[in-house]
């Protein structure tokens, strides 16, 4: 603390009227001179000199000055260390340096030096900071350690910085590698110049990283969220290659393991970046991890970006359905009926019209087209989600050859096809399937001749069927069971038999025939696709004849909705489904889900357990977490933020039970879904920029240096301020100064007097 | 033999278990027609869908019922019948409100209604009083020419003229519920073309076109017979080239 002194003035009257007199005494000396331009130097000298002292005089006393002691101390400004914890951080600082934590670890050690004999004049502050500021440890920021943080905002970080604490900032030392992901992403505008002026500081910088190192990146991935299932997706990855000469790459793309698509691309010194189209035609539907990667090359810095995933999520635009039928009959038109009504389905059909018995006349006058089977079982049953055989038997047209596709047609459906059998006198055993390739994926035992009942018989539900969803036609296991009941009989039945338990069959209904169970509806999976088997031609009875007594047909519609949905997989028929809440989320964000689960008659299961496993793409399995789902069946879990990677949600849900009271020998439903966590724009560059950081240096009139060098920390001295009492001490309050100023008076008087000047 | 008569003989011998297995169909997976029982002359052709049934099965490969099955609009099991038929020969009485709902729901459910005028009549007789009904039925959907290109037309013969006993009019007129033909109303007395006697002859002369206007007419039962069970099959995409190529 320290005491200064300053002049003031006392007077009571105003400034304006203290300026209008001292115009008045410079009026008066004025005048006297005016007034004695004849007199002689003699004279004149000695009496303008009086007049003035005694103006002068008159003025100091209306004006009062005084002196005033004031108490003053210095107040210190902060100084800010800012040290960048980007990811980007932990990369080399130069080809086989150090990573550039440690080169930053080192020179706040060495900023620290240079502040201490300064700490009269400046407090020193330690800040971390990547895509926000925040006051640090200088333990911590002195010994390096992994960075985490997912972006970089240079000027946020100094705005945060320089608006914290009540103390003014005096300097900032900015210890980085220069990449930002903000406001300086592109270089220093003149807006942020004037941002960094604004802050009224040095702002010196310490380059951690000057030269990029070697180093093969995939920077991005140009994907839409969803795609078309058989239809052609495009993504573009753009790789970044610096310092690797000339060689070419192989650059793959997997989905979960599997590729999908590859290039070739070849790397010349004298460009960085190639933009690569990769197209592919996903297969199925669901929500996949997608992997571009390119192999890690000799001497490359960083191996990690060599690899980055996204998640696709691929669904049916519609849903493609063949429909063959033997001929034309109630139940392959009130079935085309729902078909054609469903804007979802894509329907194509063909109809045997005639068979070679039949006589209609000349073949021109008829509309009739021949059967493209090799086509339509050829090259085009891939573009199918689904084929139905309406009553249709293969045997005999011969001259169609339709029996040579019948093995692809099961291999089709092993490799995710759905296929459906609707009985009738040409279908089943009646349609000699029993000893083709179709009987290893029929879902009921099919003897051929076995010939058809003509009883008429209802539909009952087996336990199977009471807890699937193709026959749900009602919520609750009694009003499904009272809705099944309400139904007409049906007639004829195909006699088949049940399959062996273990053979992935179900049925679902069963009808009596010759006095015996018989199925009805079975349904069975087949690799990765699936098999329905409908006994009979006369479903359509559930809605049509139905409708006559119970003004209806719904119970026809949603049967044969919900199975077509249940041949193709339709994900919402599923009992339980997981998605995450986006499918891919910045690094540092944690990863929510919900899990939807269903009871078996399809109504929301809630407080039903639900367990999630977050899996890596090795299958590792790196979080857990547990939840009952709410009363709209829907439990929603989060977990903390991963790695960035892209990762499996592994849902389990015991949809038969609520709370925690679940018998162990209840088994769980699964469900899949992906979730991605972007790499960020941290790790997809390791070239530093020393450029940005000296210019920020040179705009603020701090000084940059490089890692490894002593800092010169410029900043702005500590001004005094005024923090105690103040004295005021009169300066006119003189006896001797009225005398002087009478004298003066006196004597101009005296002297006019003597020399005759009235 | 011929090489071609061979494999015709091998071809009917591969479908033969497939035909006998057809003759013990019930109903439910047969073209059976129910026929409309009304206070008036409702069955004027007997027999005539004996023919039907049978020239629609030798010339496709449709199954079909012997017969058709009188039914009561009123009485239960209207709905067994997805394909009803209406005739008159002379002033068709009312339908009983209760009949014309019952008539209405089979419809709307995806029913089809044949009417064909046994008279000839236009605008007496059965015209008369069946324009009536269909009015009451259907007030919304008003009986309407089907045009040329209709698919009814290319179910399954390529037809551009009409068939039946007379020609009291060229065209067909429809009533249509959600972009299908419900009802569909020929004033040429179809089944008097179709109708054989005890002993094998035809019971009506074709007039004016004689024997090929029959053959018109048994061609027009194929092709509603295919629209009713067919619907707008022969509407999808990969017919058109073929059909736009025979009609040229």
């Amino acid at each position: 603390m320290s005491e200064t002194w300053r002049l003031a003035l006392s007077s009571p009257w105003p400034r304006w009227a203290l300026a209008l007199l001292a115009v008045a005494a410079v009026g008066a000396v004025l005048l006297a001179a005016r007034g004695l331009a004849g007199e002689p130097w003699r004279r004149r000298g000695p009496l303008l000199a009086l007049r003035a002292l005694a103006c002068v005089l008159a003025l100091f006393l209306v004006a009062e000055p005084s002196a005033q002691l004031l108490q003053t101390a210095r107040v210190k400004g902060r100084f800010a260390v800012l040290v960048d914890r980007s990811r980007s951080m932990n990369f080399p600082s130069g080809e086989g340096g150090a990573p550039r934590t440690d080169v930053a670890a080192e020179a706040v050690r060495a900023a620290q030096a240079a502040l201490a004999p300064l700490g009269d004049r400046v407090a020193p502050e330690l800040w971390r900071f990547d895509r926000e500021a925040t006051p640090a440890d200088a333990a911590a920021l002195g010994t390096g350690g992994r960075a985490e943080g997912g972006s970089t905002d240079l000027l946020g970080a100094l705005r945060t910085v320089a608006g914290a604490g009540n103390r003014r900032l005096a300097g900032a030392l900015v210890v980085s590698d220069g990449t930002d992901h903000a406001s300086l992403a592109g270089g220093l505008s003149v807006a942020a110049r004037d941002e960094l002026r604004a802050l009224g500081v040095p702002v010196s910088t310490v380059a951690v990283a000057e030269t990029a190192p070697k180093d093969l990146a995939i920077e991005r991935i140009a994907a839409d969220d969803f795609a078309f299932v058989r239809s052609t997706a495009k993504v573009e990855v753009t790789l970044r290659a610096r310092g690797l000469g000339t060689r070419t790459v192989e650059l793959v793309l997997r989905r979960e393991g599997t590729i999908v698509a590859a290039a070739q691309v070849r790397l010349s010194p004298g460009q960085e970046r190639y933009v690569v189209p990769l197209s592919f035609a996903p297969e199925r539907t669901g929500t996949f991890v997608f992997t571009a990667s390119v192999p890690v090359q000799p001497g490359e810095a960083i191996a990690e970006n060599n690899t980055r995933s996204f998640v696709l999520r691929v669904i049916r635009d519609r849903v493609r359905v063949l429909l063959v039928a033997g001929r034309p009959s109630w139940d392959e038109r009130f079935l085309r009926g729902i078909l054609k009504q469903d804007p979802n389905v894509d329907l194509v059909s063909f109809y045997i019209l005639r068979t070679n018995t039949d006589d209609p006349g000349r073949q021109e006058e008829l509309s009739l087209i021949p059967f493209p089977v090799a086509e339509i079982f050829g090259e085009q049953l891939r573009t199918f989600d689904a084929v139905l055989f309406v009553n249709f038997a293969y045997q005999p047209y011969r001259s169609l050859d339709i029996e040579r596709h019948l093995p692809g047609l099961r291999e089709w459906v092993r490799k995710g096809g759905g296929f459906a059998m609707l009985g009738g006198e040409q279908s089943f055993g009646d349609g000699r399937y029993g000893e083709t390739p179709l009987a290893d994926i029929l879902p009921v035992e099919v003897t051929d001749g076995s010939g058809l009942a003509v009883e008429p018989t209802r539909a009952r539900l087996t336990a199977e069927g009471r807890r699937h969803p193709i026959t749900a036609l009602a919520t609750g296991e009694a009003a499904n069971e009272a809705a099944w009941a309400g139904l007409p009989a049906v007639s004829p039945v195909n006699r088949t038999r049940p399959l062996p338990a273990g053979s992935g069959a179900q049925v679902l209904l069963e009808g009596t025939v010759d006095g015996h169970p018989s199925p009805l509806v079975a349904v069975r999976e087949v690799g990765e696709g699936r098999a329905l088997a409908v006994a009979t031609d006369a479903s359509w009875a559930w809605g049509f004849v139905a409708a006559e007594s119970s003004g209806t047909a719904r119970a026809y519609q949603r049967f044969w909705t919900s199975a077509l949905r249940w041949l193709v997989r339709d994900p919402d028929l599923a009992p339980v489904k997981v998605e995450p809440d986006r499918p891919s989320v910045e690094p540092g964000e944690p990863v929510g889900a919900a899990v939807t689960v269903r009871r078996p008659d399809w109504s929301p299961a809630a407080a039903a357990p639900v367990v999630v496993e977050l899996a890596d793409d090795e299958g590792k399995t790196v979080a857990r977490a547990e939840a009952a789902a709410g009363p709209d069946g829907v439990a929603h879990l989060s977990f903390a933020p991963p790695r960035p990677g892209a990762y499996q949600l592994r849902a389990s849900a015991w949809n038969r039970c609520s709370g925690a009271a679940c018998p162990p020998s209840v088994a769980p439903e699964h469900a899949t879904g992906a979730v991605a966590v972007r790499p960020g724009p941290e790790d997809a560059d390791a070239a530093p920029r020393p450029e940005l950081l000296r210019a920020i240096a040179e705009a603020t009139g701090g000084k940059f240096t490089t890692g490894g060098r002593s800092p010169v920390l410029p900043f702005v001295e500590p001004e005094a301020v005024e923090i105690g009492g103040r004295k005021d001490r009169p300066l006119w309050d003189r006896g001797w100064l009225l005398a002087v100023l009478a004298g003066a008076l006196a004597g101009e008087w005296a002297l006019r007097r003597r020399w005759g000047r009235w | 033999m011929r090489r071609r008569d061979l494999l015709k003989l091998a071809l009917v011998a591969a479908a033969a278990p497939l035909r006998a297995a057809a003759e013990a169909l019930p109903d439910a997976s047969r073209l059976v027609v129910g026929q409309i029982q009304h206070g008036g002359r409702w069955d004027p052709r007997p027999g005539a869908f004996r023919r039907f049934g049978w020239e629609v099965a030798r010339r496709t490969s449709i199954e079909t019922g012997a017969d058709a099955v009188p039914v009561r609009l009123g009485a239960p099991g209207l709905h067994r019948y997805p394909m009803l038929y209406l005739a008159g020969d002379g002033a068709l009485p009312p339908f009983a409100d209760g009949e014309l709902a019952a008539l209405r729901r089979h419809l709307q459910y995806g029913g089809f209604l044949l009417v064909d005028a046994a008279d000839g009549s236009d605008g007496s007789g059965f015209d008369a009083s069946v324009r009536r009904e269909l009015a009451r039925l259907l007030p919304a959907a008003p009986l309407t020419r089907v045009p040329r290109e209709h698919v009814l037309y290319k179910s399954f013969y390529l037809l551009d003229r009409q068939g039946g006993r007379v020609l009291a009019k060229p065209w067909l007129e429809a009533q249509t519920l959600e972009n299908r033909l419900a009802v569909l109303y020929s004033q040429n007395d179809l089944a008097g073309a179709w109708a054989r006697g005890p002993l094998g002859d035809w019971e009506y002369p074709c007039t004016p076109g004689g024997e090929a206007q029959r053959e018109i007419a048994f061609r027009l039962a194929v092709n509603i017979s295919m629209y009713a069970l067919c619907g707008d099959y022969k509407d999808d995409a990969v017919h058109l080239p073929f059909i736009l190529r025979r009609r040229s």
